[in-house]
């Protein structure tokens, strides 16, 4: 191999410069820094009226996207909803059995559900089984004493916050909302501002993706808009369809039967009883 | 009949092939306040008496109709601490149905899966049989049904029926009047004079509770001021 001058400017692709360093450095004993293993981005915000909630819609496995439209943002009750990042079996499951479990306690106190019960709910749950249940979950809702919104993490602990957000695109969405939040929101404004959010997640991040949903709560209604913008469309798609060329050529159509093949080892005696 | 001698204990035949507590604790339905349900073409109804110990109970609070599902609605005659426990259990069990199958169960799974929960309490240590027979009124895949558990867990379906105190008369005035092409609205009114018949004192809509479920599949408790209504139209 020619020897390389070292005031050449790089040609493109991969630079390996520093990989002597990091070999250096991992035989010192410094780690890698660990990458989050989350793929979404959710967000939450208290407007004037309520609660508005957002979610990208693509699910992913490892880097393959499973599922391009997926809905992320999860019903608990009427006036309560809540979006989950983390392992999608894990959010799906756990909103569905605490929903079961307001409904229950709808039955018997005879009164709207709380959010800070669904939150007690959720956080019960996700402390007993020590982090092992992969849900990270931003809950929002409005009920008797007004609106709330919660960010419960896999560990089980939790914050209440005027806005918040989740997930592996939560630091791009974060830095929306740091700079353009205020208190006193308008529905449109908030609407406006959450799908910013959301949308800074699916460009920036690659474990977000695909579509914005949002869901908006006030103390009377709820509206749930899926897909609420698509800025991910297919571009092109071919009027006509694929045809792929017959490589393989028929040579010969003719059945021919092959010979048997059978070897006599021994004649055998009759099976005894 | 030497049953007496057999009568202390739940999980004993007695000689005549009965089990004395469950007689016992039909007993203690009928000495229950009158509950009665119709089963019209469109819809159930199930009513009840209200009567309160004393004038001093804050009526509002006591609801004898219960809800289970949106579409399922419950009434008792016997003994309310039994029925409160047995409301639980079964709103709980058709929760733990829509869990498992993601649909709204079905009125005669609810009604199974009480009647089982009524019937082991027959069979196990320790414990005594619910003092309360249930109408359970629900609208359906299957349209409009009545059914009625017993506290031995045996349950019947209705086209109307009774319980409680004033059973006999109220059959009988049921049987009457009962025909298959009933409209909600008139069943209302046959209930109405159905738990009038037997009533001590002045009817109104603070001593009777009414529940209905129509076409629209919603079970609600009727306020007393819709039943002041009823009351003023059978009049």
């Amino acid at each position: 191999m020619s020897k390389v001058a070292m005031d050449v400017p790089a040609k493109g692709g991969f630079s390996f410069d520093l990989c002597k360093r990091n070999a250096m450095l991992a035989k010192d004993g410094v780690q890698l820094p660990p990458f989050r293993k989350t793929g979404t981005t959710i967000v939450g915000l208290i407007f004037q009226d309520g609660v508005i909630l957002g979610a990208d819609t693509r699910a992913t496995e490892g880097p393959i996207v499973a599922d391009k439209n997926c809905e992320k943002i999860h019903y608990l009750a009427p006036n309560i909803y809540c979006c989950g990042a983390g392992t999608a079996a894990d959010t799906e499951a756990v909103t569905d059995m605490v929903s079961s479990q307001l409904n229950l306690h709808r039955y018997h106190t005879g009164r709207q559900s709380r959010v800070v019960t669904a939150l007690t709910y959720l956080k019960k749950h996700l402390f007993s089984y020590q982090g092992h249940v992969s849900a990270a979950l931003v809950l929002g809702g409005v009920d008797f004493t007004g609106p709330h919104l919660h960010t419960i993490y896999p560990h089980g602990s939790t914050d209440t916050l005027p806005f918040a957000t989740m997930g592996s695109g939560s630091l791009a969405a974060m830095a929306i909302f740091e700079s353009k939040y205020k208190e006193g929101l308008t529905r449109e404004e908030g609407i406006q501002l959450v799908t910013e959010a959301i949308c800074s997640g699916i460009f920036n991040d690659l474990g977000s993706g695909s579509n914005v949903d949002i869901c908006v709560i006030t103390k009377d209604n709820k509206e749930y808009l899926r897909n609420h913008l698509q800025p991910n469309p297919r571009t092109y798609v071919s009027p006509k369809q694929y045809s792929f060329t017959k490589k393989t050529e028929v040579l010969l159509t003719k059945i021919t039967p092959l010979k048997e093949k059978v070897e006599v080892i021994q004649a055998g005696d009759a099976m005894e009883e | 009949m030497g049953d007496s001698q057999y009568s202390f204990s739940l999980t004993t035949f007695s000689p005549s092939g009965k089990l004395v507590q469950i007689e016992h604790a039909l007993t203690a339905v009928g000495s229950g306040q009158t509950s009665l349900g119709i089963k019209a073409a469109n819809g159930v109804v199930i009513a009840t008496e209200k009567k309160l110990p004393s004038i001093l109970v804050d009526e509002a609070s006591v609801q004898k109709i219960q809800c289970l599902t949106p579409n399922i609605g419950v009434v008792y005659s016997g003994m309310g601490p039994d029925f409160r426990v047995l409301v639980r259990k079964s709103r709980k069990q058709a929760v733990q149905y829509h869990q498992l199958y993601k649909e709204a169960i079905p009125v005669t799974q609810l009604v199974r899966e009480t009647a089982a929960v009524m019937q082991e309490f027959t069979q196990s240590g320790g414990v005594r049989p619910f003092g309360v027979s249930l109408l359970v009124a629900g609208f359906d895949d299957s349209g409009p049904q009545l059914f009625q558990v017993d506290p031995s867990g045996s349950y019947f379906s209705w086209k109307a029926s009774a319980m409680g105190k004033n059973v006999s008369n109220a059959k009988t005035f049921l049987e009457k009047r009962y025909t298959d092409e009933i409209e909600l609205e008139d069943a209302v009114h046959t209930a109405i004079l159905t738990l009038k018949e037997g009533f001590e004192g002045q009817i109104s809509g603070k001593n009777i509770e009414i529940g209905i479920i129509g076409e629209d599949k919603i079970f609600r408790v009727l306020t007393p001021a819709e039943i002041e209504d009823y009351l003023a139209e059978v009049e």
